[in-house]
């Protein structure tokens, strides 16, 4: 216990898993500490389990007895990377400097261009396929190439074209090609139930496990941090965690500690370190941690695409959605800020919930199902929420979970704003879709939070937000946060490249400082 | 123009090995579906006696019918049913009323229990609570439970071997050497 790293990392996801890796690669040692249990990706996960296999037909997501992800938050070595669905997309020029577009919402600090080169450092080691599409909206990378579209893609292609809506090949980290141990894909489906080949990215086959071979990198699981520790000189010192099983009290030293938990935890975590110099939680002098909390809110609409009832089923699983929608509202009339983007056909075919929405029973309606199943298709638009007063995380200081540390509270409006963008995207859907000649079973009436973002936020004002332009906290010189949380305003793009782009940034900061002996 | 799906080549299926070219690395070299052991729940009903689950079976049959493929019955759907409805107590109170409602029902226009009716006779009950449930009136006991047992049936019916595989035509969760474009010419 009487080490003291350079950096400690809490959190072994997307953005723990980049920072810690680039960080120990140049040189400096680093311990990453994960609330959950180390894991084996090949053997650990139902992967390629089917709904009948289990008596409630509920398929687990973790083998028996392997510990993991079937709890409430997102724990395991890797994170949420283990069950994502890949998507990476750079944000543009507009999404850093909304409020300069808009007139709404903020900036952020930095610019693309500060950016565009950690992007692709990620994209050249980790894999991303994609098509070089040209636009302005959403930058091009370095890529594999793409994966095919699907028949009903190619349907939406030309329902979309009707009406001057650009569809394109989704872009992903995973692999299309073989890239070094990793094999390509097997488009089994089953990308978000655990990829057992790690042909989709995770931070623990990709990042943290290669840098470990480097013996810089040591990686702590079962440690579920609950408070970080600040000696009177301002300097946070390290942190203390309780053993997932035991509960026995542990300590980690560092001369930097980097809050990597996922957005709304990340929060949590430093509202619930307080002390005599931060009596309302660490970094939060000037009470904006928690504010500003911004998650995607998606809509969605259920359909069958008509030319495809009654044909013979494919097997069309692919690595669930090829085809992406990117935001097309930048250049046209409107009245709100902002835009969206639409994911669509990342339905997986081993269920059908629809099912039982179907109208009518008997013979008809065991038909109407088996001519629509090879038909569905899930389309959900991504649209950006603006920061308001009203929404923000806290924490319950009545309610305590299993380790006695207090529940995080997310309080979320959707504004009128944010509705104009709803009622927009659902517009827009379901007009997309008719013009693909779909036939509609539903569509969604209130968005839907997805994608946690905000409430460390990224500024220069240090009255007005979290952390500098580096993911430094205002408050404290050697705490730094790096995740979704810090993101001032949240695109309408799935936001995981764009924190692993901030980690690899952030690692090459602490690193720089680290030399000089700043830290 | 060349076949594209001749590209396809599946390397293996569900209940095999499929090994990839990368066999000296210890994560990667393989990946592994463990056969699909259907576990359908076995033994004596674990909260309906042996006359509600006729019934089940007999309405279940109805909601889906065995065709020129397999039925509810045939599926399984009756245990499914019990099975879930023994770990929840709100579909307990649903179940228990609305069984005992089916049957009262069937003995105040035929004097007769639901199972002994014919084919017509059962649908003619049935019809008016579908109709109801599809016009979203789901507040009355038979209503509610016509909600819950169809939704139950749809769930057991298409996520089991004979619906989901058989019926449906599931053939995912294979993998694929290369994913195929689509080749329908008027695509």
């Amino acid at each position: 216990m009487g080490k003291t790293y350079d950096v400690v990392v809490v959190g072994s996801g997307a953005s723990g898993g980049t920072l810690a890796a680039h960080l120990a690669r140049q040189g400096a040692d680093v311990l990453v500490l994960e609330g959950g249990p180390a894991l084996n990706t090949r053997t650990d996960f139902n992967t390629h389990a089917l709904p009948f296999e289990f008596p409630n037909r509920h398929i687990p997501t973790m083998k028996p007895g392997k510990p993991g992800f079937d709890s409430e938050r997102s724990r395991g070595l890797g994170g949420k990377t283990m069950l994502w669905n890949a998507v990476a997309l750079r944000f543009s020029q507009r999404d850093f400097k909304g409020k300069t577009h808009d007139g709404a919402g903020e900036d952020w600090p930095i610019a693309y261009a500060d950016l565009a080169p950690y992007y692709e450092k990620i994209e050249r080691e980790v894999g991303v396929c994609g098509n070089l599409d040209g636009l302005e909206d959403l930058p091009d990378g370095v890529f594999l190439p793409p994966v095919p579209l699907k028949c009903s893609d190619v349907l939406v292609q030309r329902g979309a074209a009707k009406l001057g809506v650009k569809v394109i090949h989704v872009r992903k980290s995973t692999l299309t090609r073989q890239k070094g141990a990793r094999p390509a894909c097997h488009y089994c489906g089953n990308c978000m139930a655990g990829c057992d080949v790690a042909a989709k990215y995770n931070s623990y086959d990709v990042h943290l496990r290669p840098a470990a071979r480097t013996g810089k990198l040591e990686m702590r699981p079962n440690s579920v941090v609950r408070e970080l520790t600040v000696s009177s000189g301002n300097r946070v010192t390290g942190v203390k965690y309780l053993h997932r099983e035991t509960m026995a009290e542990g300590e980690a030293k560092g001369r930097a500690v980097v809050v990597s938990c996922a957005c709304v935890q990340s929060v949590a975590l430093l509202l619930m370190s307080r002390s005599r110099l931060y009596p309302d939680g660490l970094a939060n002098s000037n009470g904006q941690l928690g504010k500003h909390f911004i998650p995607h809110m998606t809509g969605g609409v259920q359909c069958f695409l008509s030319p495809l009832i009654g044909t013979k089923p494919v097997n069309d699983e692919g690595f669930l959605d090829h085809a992406y929608v990117p935001s097309f509202m930048h250049n046209r009339k409107r009245d709100y800020a902002r835009s969206f983007g639409v994911q669509f056909n990342y339905q997986n075919r081993r269920t059908a919930g629809w099912t039982k929405m179907m109208p009518g029973f008997g013979e008809d309606y065991k038909q109407s199902i088996k001519d629509r199943y090879p038909a569905f298709l899930v389309f959900s638009p991504y649209g950006e929420k603006l920061p308001d007063a009203a929404t923000y995380i806290d924490l319950d200081w009545e309610k305590h979970d299993a380790y006695g540390l207090p529940e995080a509270r997310r309080q979320i409006v959707w504004t009128g704003h944010d509705m104009k963008i709803f009622n927009e995207m659902t517009n827009w859907s379901r007009e997309i879709l008719l013009a693909s000649k779909a036939e509609i079973l539903s569509v969604a009436k209130e968005p839907m939070r997805n994608h946690e973002l905000g409430g460390c936020r990224m500024g220069d004002d240090p009255r007005r937000s979290v952390v500098d332009a580096f993911c430094r906290t205002h408050d404290v010189p050697n705490l730094y946060v790096v995740d979704g949380s810090v993101f001032p305003s949240a695109s309408e793009k799935n936001p995981t490249h764009t924190m692993m782009a901030l980690a690899a940034r952030t690692a090459d900061h602490i690193a720089e400082r680290l030399r000089k002996g700043e830290i | 123009m060349a076949d594209r799906r001749e590209t396809l080549k599946i390397l293996g299926a569900i209940g095999s090995t499929c090994a990839f070219p990368f066999a000296t690395n210890e994560l990667y070299a393989q990946h592994v579906h463990d056969g699909p052991g259907t576990q359908a729940p076995a033994g004596p009903p674990r909260f309906f006696g042996e006359a509600q689950m006729k019934l089940i079976g007999c309405i279940a049959d109805r909601i889906i019918p065995p065709t020129d493929s397999p039925g509810a019955v045939d599926a399984g759907v009756p245990g499914y049913i019990d099975f879930v409805v023994s770990r929840n107590e709100t579909l307990q109170g649903i179940f228990t009323q609305g069984l005992a409602w089916m049957d009262e029902e069937a003995q105040r226009l035929h004097g007769q229990t639901f199972e002994a009716l014919d084919a017509s006779r059962q649908i003619g009950i049935l019809r008016p609570l579908s109709d109801a449930v599809d016009a979203g009136e789901e507040s009355g006991t038979a209503e509610r439970f016509f909600r819950a047992i169809k939704s139950l049936c749809a769930d057991g019916y298409y996520t089991s071997q004979a619906g989901l595989i058989t019926e449906l035509g599931y053939t995912g969760n294979v993998a694929l050497a290369a994913f195929p474009e689509c080749e329908i010419p008027e695509h």
